[in-house]
């Protein structure tokens, strides 16, 4: 028999998994769910099927057929993508061993460890992944709505929104009025209100509608990347852009979508020719139903493994989850995917595990060939995601430098969507 | 702790203890390690904008990253990926991506063509 001290130095090593919990797991086959199909879900499904090497049964269910990805959507608001560029199948992903499930998830029941799917039926699991994304609370703005959505987009999850966004930017005309109403934290994104402006912008230029102005009602007193965007609109953009402050607008009292109009504590503004509302955000309702999120309206993870701190078969991935110091970004949501997938082959497998570790850069496009970066590198700190280190693109930087980082910028999308999407 | 509840425990200890015996040029780790690296350098070797990282000499490999350590070269992401490595990690990480080169090989000569 093993001394306690035999045990402890065993465990430690790593090696009594291999020796002792695989053949208990062998007998069947285990399963994974996987509740959504964007940048954390999709990962995750990828990298456990990949590395598990069909040693794990992995569903992954997604009503859409096609992702849209949001990363990249405003360079097809500013002209520089198309909609098919954005656009990915989940064919790959079921190549590489995912089974793919094209429905709604409609409830998770965490007692008996499976999910209703909208047709009524079930899938039983092991272990769970819930990546659904935000949902947008639309009544954070009075007045606004689901319904309105099609009087003034949002365009914060990408498809439709994003060409009717895109369409409206279009018909314009020179001396139009824009106006976005940005969101408070924690959001989808965080540069992303900024590098939209600045797409808007860049084709309201290019189109030779240099009269029209952006107004950006915002409920934060600074932003992502301020005064990097702002050096970038004063240079390209003079005298179009006009970001406004709470202490300056006094909050948005109402808007109207009927009559296309948005009134602050200090300003009515009518005519308005786009207008781009982006609400306050949750986490997706299927996540919130299941009793995992907390009164932020997000879910509670532990940064060591990316376990819901409700339930420790279940795994919050993405924006759904309080990512500590991460920012809610398809980068962050990758980075993350990986540790709950190494964690989860770790318990299934006995798979070799290593300590979480996690890493962000967000790039943003001010104008063509201007961009810069955002990033950083972070660990589990006390079960929290805490950030060691970061950078910051700087001011004045070279014409060179920012042409690089828009090279990699583009790379770095068909890197993630591959990493992502097989 | 009695020893049943230790051993009851176990699969759980076990993921909560992390493997550590792990050593130079560690293939395993250095295939985790890399997980960071192909959301931007694509694993199948493809390069748009971001250079291609697999297939290099293990030397090669670890003196460039090492360059990205020491701040001797420039790019702010690589810095700050390279900065927190350690020399075991980097070297787990300079076997993974050789070990790649025949990998892709493989790949390519299959008729059709898979993806890797």
């Amino acid at each position: 028999m093993l001394t306690r001290r035999e045990f402890a130095k065993l465990t430690a090593a790593g090696t009594f998994t291999a020796v002792v919990s695989r053949p208990a797991l062998a007998q069947a086959k285990p399963k994974v769910v996987v509740v959504g199909g964007g940048p954390a879900g999709g990962t995750v499904a990828r990298y456990l099927a990949k590395d598990s090497a069909g040693a794990i049964e992995v569903t992954l269910v997604e009503p859409q057929k096609e992702f849209v990805t949001c990363f990249h959507s405003n360079l097809y608001v500013g002209g520089f993508k198309t909609m098919q560029q954005i656009t990915h199948g989940y064919e790959k992903l079921g190549a590489q061993g995912v089974k793919l499930v094209h429905q709604a998830a409609a409830a998770i029941d965490r007692e008996r460890r499976q999910v209703r799917l909208a047709d009524g039926s079930t899938l039983p699991y092991d272990r769970l992944v819930v990546a659904p994304g935000i949902d947008l609370k639309y009544d954070s703005v009075p007045g606004y709505s689901r319904e309105a959505e099609e009087l003034m987009p949002h365009a914060w999850k990408a498809g439709p929104q994003t060409k009717l966004l895109k369409a409206k930017l279009d018909a314009v005309p020179d001396g139009g009025l824009i106006v976005m109403v940005a969101p408070p934290n924690p959001f989808r994104c965080p540069p992303g209100p900024y590098e939209r402006v600045s797409m808007v912008a860049h084709a309201l230029k290019r189109a030779g509608k240099t009269k029209a102005k952006i107004v950006v009602i915002d409920p934060k007193d600074k932003f992502s990347k301020q005064g990097l965007f702002q050096e970038g609109w004063e240079k390209h953009y003079p005298g179009m852009i006009e970001w406004l402050p709470p202490n300056v607008h006094d909050g948005v009292k109402s808007v109207d979508p009927k009559a296309g109009t948005i009134v602050t504590g200090f300003e009515t503004y009518k005519d308005i020719a786009l207008a781009n509302i982006i609400p306050a955000q949750m986490a997706g309702k299927i996540a919130r139903d299941a009793a995992l999120a907390n009164e932020t309206g997000f879910c509670p993870i532990d940064a060591a493994n990316m376990k819901s701190k409700a339930d420790a078969n279940v795994f919050i991935v993405g924006d759904a989850c309080i990512p500590g110091d991460m920012p809610k970004s398809a980068f962050a949501a990758n980075s993350q995917a990986k540790v709950a997938a190494m964690t989860i082959r770790g318990e299934l497998t006995g798979a070799r595990t290593f300590p979480a570790r996690y890493s962000n850069t967000c790039w943003s496009l001010i104008a063509p060939d201007d961009t810069v970066k955002v990033g950083g590198r972070y660990e589990n700190k006390d079960g929290a995601i805490a950030s060691v280190e970061g950078f910051i693109s700087q001011t004045g930087e070279t014409v060179a430098v920012r042409k690089q980082t828009q090279e990699e910028n583009i790379g770095w999308y068909d890197g993630i969507v591959a990493d992502v999407f097989g | 702790m009695g020893w049943r509840l230790a051993l009851s425990g176990l699969a759980l200890a076990a993921v909560i203890a992390p493997a550590t015996t792990t050593h130079a040029g560690d293939v395993a780790f250095g295939e985790y390690l890399a997980s960071e690296c192909v959301t931007c350098h694509q694993r199948s070797g493809q390069a748009h904008g971001i250079p291609a990282i697999v297939g290099w000499p293990q030397d090669q490999f670890v003196a460039v990253l090492n360059s990205y350590k020491w701040k001797e070269r420039d790019n702010p992401v690589m810095q700050t990926i390279a900065g927190k490595l350690t020399d075991d990690e980097i070297e787990a990480l300079a076997a993974y991506f050789e070990s790649l080169d025949s990998n892709v090989k493989k790949c390519a000569d299959q008729k059709p063509p898979t993806p890797c």
